[in-house]
């Protein structure tokens, strides 16, 4: 079913917590391992608008849909962040500008050559790039689903879950923003599929790879997905994946926590 | 527990702290203005051919955040964080301000009335750019993203300052719509109003709120703008560089050179407008000269 981009921007709202009581973090602290993956979080939802840029050297920019979807996408995750950091404060762990910048600056080289690259790649393949860039975004959301619907389980702290549910439910739409407009394309051109299998298997990283240290990815990845439970959402996540026109078979989820040596 | 903590709870960037509270905007961002648009009343609004023209192709320059985005987010702009949080409330906001003008630009062409140009007409039913002839959009990521290797954090200050000067060219556009004022002395100025826009109170309300919308962006990019260029000299030259490299209105990439030509027209519409203009555009950027204010009138076509 195509997705209703005018309803979505219609219901589009920051995601709220102002009705929970984060107090109760005071004396109820979420465990040093669980605020190190909610910095992490939060961090990828604050870089958001910088993913954009990549999407937006294709030519899918001049597309009102995707233009209007990247829009509120945007607008979203930036909530998303906001409500994270939230949580992180009451820990007395400040996310701010400066120390967003201060990470920012840190990514050096790669950082400033991606959206190079980006477009050289965009220019090389043409149209059929775009659909990389939904598949991968639908990679990307289902993955943060997952991790938010795991930390929620994991952690059994009801404050934390409502909050974590809030924003998994807002991601979930992005999922099917993503899927409906990586379907649409790969079902359309077979050239677009193999470009997508090949980039999906050959460069697909957790989300937040890019910003962070692999100390840091390695911890999220083991504190969310190691376990018999961890590898049945990570499955869960591949098969949705490998469900799309031209990408059955592919386990990028679970390669990658086997690259990073999560245990099973 | 209120939501008064995140990124914005340090409202500066640099040295100094800066007085526009970036998280008070994303909190109170303005979204859809559909429900405070009386189009009904706005069918009767009488508005001239030029006006609807108008309206439609600020539509296109205010939906064309996306690209304006990707021109910034290659370079080194997109690591000020207090930049990027402002820019994603900014792109919000006007995502909805041309969701509010398609909507009184196709009011205005179903009540037939003085109507618009077929392309114009057109664009307010769909929704969507005027495509044939665009004016090119100017440099492409690549060429952006070489540059910004050597223009570093100073380049934030030049990006600021197209800020300022593409909402000074749309305010006077908006200013004339509001005022339904009549055309300057020069024979080929467009008219404004079959009937004056302040004879319409719906119409002269909802401009006067896009504006007020628009104030707090003039307000973000020109503090900023000022704070940055005036604690350095070569954030200066960038900005003289930028603004007289761009394209204007800066999402003249989406709009037919016809349109972005009969935009300008409209809204710099005599000697004196340009000349305000000028002024303005070196009153409200530190460093910015008569050079660099003449470039930006020969770019914009006024």
């Amino acid at each position: 079913m195509a997705f209703d981009i005018d309803r979505y921007t219609a219901t589009s709202v920051s995601v709220a917590w102002s009705d929970l009581d984060l107090e109760v973090f005071r004396h109820e602290p979420l465990p040093e391992s669980s605020l190190r993956t909610l910095r992490y979080m939060a961090d990828v939802e604050y870089h958001t608008v910088c993913y954009t840029r990549d999407l937006l050297t294709t030519p899918s920019h001049r597309e009102a849909d995707m233009s209007a979807f990247m829009t509120m996408w945007n607008r979203e995750e930036f909530w998303h962040g906001e409500a994270l950091a939230a949580v992180l404060a009451v820990h007395d762990i400040t996310v701010d500008y400066d120390a967003l910048k201060a990470n920012r600056m840190k990514l050096g080289w790669k950082d400033r050559l991606d959206p190079i690259k980006q477009s050289v790649l965009g220019g090389l393949v043409g149209q059929d790039f775009v659909a990389v860039h939904m598949s991968w975004g639908a990679a990307n959301e289902w993955s943060a689903i997952t991790a938010y619907q795991r930390m929620a389980e994991l952690e059994e702290h009801p404050v934390l879950a409502e909050l974590l549910r809030r924003i998994a439910k807002q991601e979930a739409r992005h999922v099917a923003f993503y899927t409906s407009q990586a379907r649409e394309r790969l079902a359309a051109s077979t050239k677009a599929q193999k470009v997508t299998r090949f980039a999906l298997s050959r460069f697909w990283a957790p989300v937040g790879s890019s910003i962070s240290s692999e100390d840091d990815v390695r911890h999220v990845m083991t504190h969310l997905m190691s376990g018999p439970e961890g590898r049945r959402a990570a499955r869960k996540v591949d098969e949705s994946i490998s469900g799309m026109p031209g990408l059955a078979g592919l386990t990028i989820v679970q390669d990658a926590l086997d690259r990073l040596g999560v245990a099973a | 527990m209120t939501q008064s903590v995140g990124v914005g709870r340090t409202p500066a960037a640099g040295s100094g702290p800066a007085p526009f509270d970036v998280r008070g905007f994303a909190r109170t961002a303005h979204g859809s203005l559909r429900a405070e648009l009386d189009l009904d009343a706005m069918r009767d609004a009488g508005l001239s051919r030029a006006a609807v023209r108008t309206i439609v192709t600020l539509a296109e320059f205010e939906g064309a955040t996306m690209e304006h985005l990707r021109n910034v987010l290659v370079t080194p702009t997109h690591k000020d964080a207090r930049v990027t949080a402002f820019l994603v409330s900014w792109a919000y906001e006007k995502y909805w301000i041309a969701d509010a003008l398609r909507s009184i630009a196709g009011a205005a062409v179903a009540a037939g009335g003085d109507g618009g140009p077929d392309a114009a007409a057109n664009a307010a039913r769909d929704g969507t750019a005027a495509t044939p002839g665009r004016a090119p959009a100017g440099r492409g990521p690549i060429r952006r993203a070489l540059a910004g290797f050597g223009q570093g954090p100073d380049v934030v200050g030049a990006h600021l300052a197209l800020g300022v000067v593409d909402d000074l060219v749309l305010d006077l556009a908006y200013a004339r719509l509001e005022s339904g004022a009549e055309p300057g002395a020069e024979p080929d100025a467009e008219p404004v109003a079959a009937a004056a826009a302040s004879s319409n109170p719906a119409f002269a309300d909802a401009v006067a709120r896009i504006r007020a919308i628009k104030a707090r962006h003039t307000e973000f990019f020109a503090g900023e703008a000022a704070r940055r260029l005036s604690a350095s000299p070569r954030s200066v030259g960038l900005a003289r560089r930028e603004l007289s490299r761009s394209a204007w209105p800066l999402g003249r990439g989406s709009v037919a050179t016809t349109e972005r030509e009969a935009f300008a027209r409209f809204a710099v519409p005599d000697a004196a407008s340009r000349a305000g203009l000028a002024r303005d555009i070196r009153c409200s950027i530190p460093g910015i000269d008569d050079r660099t204010a003449s470039a930006v009138m020969r770019r914009l076509g006024a």
